[in-house]
């Protein structure tokens, strides 16, 4: 943005035809509009062939020459903006002789333009707070040093925008009754004047008689004896008041019981609490707190934190020995040992074939049996041809291809198949005349040949990353925007029939995939997404996606999502998957090692469409995830270069998995003649029969299985 | 790898010429070659960074007396398990820097910037969909990219500016739909780019941010309505959404020349335009082969180096005359960008290739009228820029 300084009428002019033309506030944010759009005759008339212009040119001004030694001023160089606040920067050239130079074009902008705007006449407007730095310059003439692409001359101005004023702050949460004796937690909702809650404020709290309820200086209540107090929270100039009773606490003794005296790490024991008056009554809302104390075994050197219990009385241990759980309330307490003993559940992982692949990188998989009662499996490959290979994998020792599809594509990264077994999509992306979508092809006869179907590309040209194929539909995303569902009873000609895209700001899809008719989608900084297209009783259907629900969490990783029951529960959970490289590394190089990856699957419980809650993970350290497959309450996950990573999540599930030795096996799938040789970097798994098949980027498909320990009894480390 | 140069490679060969020229009516297959002299080896080296868009790769080649060279490849972007397709190039005034769009993100592109020779990854910023075609301000050091949104619903879409010192965002205006093709005044005062749905071209100003003017570029009688995606290159589809106007889908503008004249390619339209920046208007309308994409012109501001992206070949025009005086295959399929060397003498163009083969940057005698050099690269060659080094 520019202010020409020349005389005040024409600078005035100048401003005034900005803001007429932008129709913009002052601060013109997001984008601005068009200075002036073609009317009718400008088109007629080119159609005519006889292209005219639409408006005429601004007239050209003369510059100044800016003599050497000249400087930009500009006034304030600091300053400081309440939200809201308005203020203007005069700016101004000088030569070296002090005089003003006038007719210099002077170029503002604000380097946060969403907390603070400037516009041409170098008029400020803050929006947000912060620290932020608005630029002067004055371009150089053509003619000027061209061994750097910058200004002439450029002045820096520091903006500071202090959060704005808290407008209120409450106290919530606050239980029914107070006992004296007791702790309590106090929570407090902060607003300021721009109605945005505020986490970022200091809130003190205060009594009126602290001989009834003290704050305790950590953000907690010691209610002390029986009596009336005003309870005070401050936040800034905001303050808020709330008499509270503090009433004789009734309980005379506390009881608890676990749901299991015995069990192993991992397993989570459910512990109840509860505070009984001198005639045996439950005493209501008695504020409870668990604490955990414990001797872990005495095999199991320097452990660590061994144990867990949350507030709901969920207890889980990572480390075998015996546990104190302990119920307080105020002077009361209460204890009841758990025993825990490894969980055991360990088991080797043995190579049984391999699909070799190594001269391009390979993507997905797909397992399925054949119309003719032969295994089989497609696989996609990777910056590459376009090539999907179809393999007969009937005997897991023998891995055969059979055949190979080429579609104009670069990477056919997603493979899926029906699940009649006759129809397989697999997406392209990078085709040579940028088309894109996916293609149908019939896997009914492998033996006999994988023939294409059709082809579909209609608004799916960006590029279409991930498939899936559920009850005759196809779930297509679409250039990483929204998912398309198109239908495939005939394969022979698919034809759109809804799509589903987010409305959040800056919305990206990754994966789709569907179990009973809902899908759910992962989004990266969105999370999962749930959406009944026809199975969740909400009105949903593949042509009216309904959004269910969804769970985002900070990191904004989300890139695979897996929902499950857990057989041994009834218990519905998500389990999201990350993806990322934070490591600065790219590492395609097939002669150098492969990058780094971070990240873990988060397990979501989600019961309640509307109230998931994230509950545990599964996090191996120095590796990351990619994607997953769960059956018979066994995860198997590919963890890039953690290879293949097989999990216990049978159970109820709270805590780190991976530290309470849920690990069933892992293998690494080295091959000295991949691609890349000996660097695992594995795509993506599933369980089929009974074999576990994988992809790996390096050296295509592997097969794998589970199998007892040789010695059951040899310990890799220490026991859990 | 060092590819000996030929410097006598068959003349246009007369049978590839035929079959190109054969894609277009009579009337319009141009005069002789004016080939001037036989080619004549370079006497200094020329250096080049080419994006290779399905690679996630940038090549920087070298072209000179002992021939044509890969360097070196420096893989970019941020996510190795996705393409993210770099796209459009450039290198700031003095050659210290060089800038990258990648095309895909989640959901945004973003820009690169690293340093020339040393190639280190200096900083990135997020601008908006697609970014595409970008161009730094000598001037300011502003950048300015097209955020093509290739793949959306038409919709309207921007252009960004960012400051290249601290790589940040500083405006993002709207200028219509799928803009591509970003270049400005030596001055840096004004932008010029074309909207490829809108059928027009637009010109910023490029310090103040804001569109100034617009000019709607008419299709010839009997051109097909109906606009085809960015880049197809077999058939002018109808898309849904396409707008009611002639299929010009103009894709690329070339600088201003010193008397203000604009040349745009229109990839649908067949043609290329000449824009008097001074009147605003088109002034003339040279018919092509199918699907003009990308263009550069010389420093004698004379010649026209053309990629006809649908036919496969390239064209060179002689712009004093308005015709085109020689037209060359390419040694693959799907030209995409072109530049000039700074003396003139060489036109660097790059072939994007068919599915898994290989990206190639071609290098053509522009005095000779012939094909020089080739060299593989990565997937899908795009972008590319020289680097003056100095």
């Amino acid at each position: 943005m520019i202010m020409n300084r020349t005389c005040p009428p024409l600078r005035l002019a100048l401003l005034v035809a900005f803001v007429l033309s932008v129709a913009l506030p002052l601060a013109a944010q997001e984008p601005a509009e068009p200075a002036a759009v073609e009317d009718e005759q400008a088109d007629e008339t080119a159609a005519d062939g006889e292209e005219q212009a639409d408006e005429t040119e601004a007239e050209e001004e003369e510059k100044p020459p800016i003599p050497p030694g000249a400087e930009l001023e500009v006034s304030p160089t600091e300053l400081t903006l309440e939200v809201g606040d308005k203020a203007t920067l005069t700016a101004s050239v000088v030569g070296d002789d002090g005089e003003t130079i006038e007719g210099v074009d002077i170029v503002f902008f604000s380097r946060n333009r969403r907390r603070l705007g400037v516009n041409p006449a170098g008029e400020l407007e803050a929006h947000g707070p912060g620290e932020v730095t608005v630029i002067a310059l004055v371009p150089k003439e053509v003619e000027d040093e061209p061994r750097r692409a910058e200004a002439l001359l450029r002045v820096e101005v520091e903006v500071t925008i202090p959060n704005p004023p808290v407008e209120s702050v409450e106290i919530v949460d606050l239980p029914g009754a107070f006992y004296a004796g007791t702790h309590l937690p106090l929570h407090a909702r902060v607003v300021d004047i721009t109605d945005v809650v505020r986490d970022n404020v200091d809130v003190t709290y205060s009594s009126s008689d602290t001989g009834v309820a003290a704050p305790d200086g950590f953000g907690g209540l010691d209610l002390v004896a029986p009596g009336q107090t005003t309870l005070t929270a401050t936040a800034e100039d905001a303050s808020y008041q709330v008499e509270i009773a503090v009433a004789p606490n009734p309980t005379e003794r506390l009881e608890v019981t676990a749901s299991a005296d015995n069990a192993r790490t991992g397993d989570v024991v459910r512990f109840e609490a509860v505070g009984l008056d001198r005639d045996g009554d439950a005493v209501d809302d008695l504020p409870i707190r668990f604490l955990v104390a414990g001797t872990p075994s005495a095999r199991i050197l320097a452990p660590g934190a061994a144990a867990q219990i949350e507030q709901d009385g969920a207890f889980v241990a990572e480390r075998s020995g015996i546990y104190t759980v302990t119920a307080v309330a105020g002077n009361h307490s209460a204890s009841h040992p758990v025993r825990i003993t490894p969980r055991h559940v360990n088991k080797d992982i043995e190579f049984v074939g391999q699909g070799k692949v190594s001269d391009r990188r390979t993507s997905d998989l797909w397992v399925w049996e054949g119309t003719d009662g032969n295994d089989y499996a497609i696989t996609g490959t990777w910056g590459a041809e376009g090539h999907a290979y179809v393999w007969d994998v009937t005997n897991p020792e023998s891995i055969v291809l059979i055949d190979a599809v080429r579609v104009d594509a670069r990477t056919v990264n997603d493979v899926k198949v029906s699940e009649d077994g006759r129809v397989a999509v697999i997406s392209r992306e990078g085709a040579s005349n940028r088309k894109n979508g996916f293609v149908v092809l019939d896997v009914s006869e492998p033996q006999v040949g994988v023939r294409i179907l059709s082809r579909f590309d209609d608004q799916l040209r960006g590029g279409v990353h991930n498939v899936f194929i559920h009850d005759e539909h196809v779930y297509a995303l679409s250039n990483g925007r929204r998912f398309d569902v198109i239908s495939i009873e005939d394969p022979t000609q698919p034809y759109r029939v809804g799509r589903f895209e987010l409305e959040t700001p800056g919305h990206s899809i990754h994966d789709v995939w569907v179990v009973d008719g809902v899908a759910f989608t992962s989004n990266w900084d969105d999370g999962v997404v749930a959406i009944d297209v026809g199975g969740a009783g909400m009105g949903g259907a593949p042509n009216n996606p309904v959004q269910l629900g969804s769970y985002a969490y900070p990191s904004g990783w989300n890139h695979a999502a897996y929902p499950y029951r857990s057989e041994s529960t009834g218990k519905f959970y998500v389990f999201a998957g990350d993806e990322a490289f934070p490591y600065g590394e790219l590492g395609r190089d097939p002669r150098a090692a492969p990058p780094r990856a971070a990240g873990w699957i988060h397990v979501i419980s989600w019961d309640d469409w509307e109230n998931p809650r994230e509950v545990a993970r599964y996090q191996v350290p120095e590796a990351g995830t990619h994607n997953l497959w769960i059956e018979d309450d066994i995860m198997y996950v590919a963890y890039y270069n953690g290879g293949l990573r097989v999990v216990d999540v049978s159970g109820e599930l709270r805590g780190d998995l991976y530290r309470q030795g849920r690990e069933i096996g892992m293998f690494m799938p080295f091959d000295p003649d991949a691609l890349v040789p000996n660097a695992p970097f594995v795509w993506g798994p599933q369980p089929y029969k009974e074999h576990i098949f994988f992809s790996d980027w390096h050296s295509g498909l592997w097969a794998v299985r589970l199998k007892d320990p040789d010695d059951p009894n040899r310990i890799i480390g220490e026991p859990h | 790898m060092r590819v000996p140069t030929s410097w006598l490679p068959p003349r246009a060969a007369p049978a590839a010429f035929v079959t190109a020229a054969a894609l277009v009516p009579a009337a319009l297959v141009p005069g002789p070659v004016r080939a001037e002299t036989d080619p004549v080896p370079p006497s200094r080296e020329y250096h080049a960074y080419v994006c290779a868009e399905s690679e996630d790769e940038v090549a920087l080649i070298r072209f000179g007396p002992s021939g044509i060279e890969l360097l070196k490849t420096i893989t970019v972007g941020s996510f190795p398990a996705e393409i993210e397709g770099p796209h459009g190039i450039n290198i700031s005034a003095g050659g210290r820097h060089w800038y990258v769009s990648i095309a895909h993100g989640t959901p945004f592109g973003s820009i690169h910037k690293y340093e020339t020779g040393t190639d280190e990854w200096l900083g990135d910023v997020k601008v908006g969909m697609f970014p595409a075609t970008l161009d730094i301000a000598a001037t300011t050091g502003l950048l300015f990219v097209v955020n093509s949104d290739f793949y959306g619903d038409h919709v309207p879409s921007t252009i960004s500016v960012v400051e290249t010192s601290s790589m940040t965002e500083i405006a993002q205006l709207a200028t219509g739909t799928m803009p591509h093709g970003a270049r400005l005044s030596r001055d840096g005062r004004k932008l010029y780019s074309v909207n490829m749905m809108d059928d027009e071209l637009v010109e910023v100003d490029a310090l103040r941010f804001e569109v100034r003017r617009r000019l709607k570029l008419g299709a010839k009688p009997g051109a097909s309505a109906a606009h085809g995606d960015h880049g197809d290159h077999q058939t002018a589809a109808s898309h849904g959404g396409a707008h009611a106007g002639g299929a010009v889908e103009p894709s690329w503008v070339t600088p201003p020349t010193a008397d203000g004249l604009l040349y745009i390619t229109a990839l649908s339209g067949n043609a290329i335009y000449e824009i008097d920046t001074g009147e605003w208007k088109v002034t003339r309308r040279f018919d092509t082969p199918a699907g003009p994409y990308n263009a550069a012109v010389g420093p004698d501001e004379r010649l026209l180096v053309v990629t006809y992206k649908k036919s496969d070949s390239i064209g060179f025009w002689d712009l004093e005359a308005g015709s085109e005086v020689a037209r060359l295959a390419t040694t693959r399929r799907i030209p995409h960008g072109v530049a000039i060397t700074s003396d003139g003498r060489f036109s660097l163009v790059t072939v994007e290739g068919i599915g898994g083969e290989p990206g190639v940057v071609e290098v053509y005698d522009n005095g000779a009228l012939r094909r020089v050099a080739r060299i593989d690269i990565g997937k899908q060659a795009g972008g590319i820029a020289l680097w003056e080094a100095n």
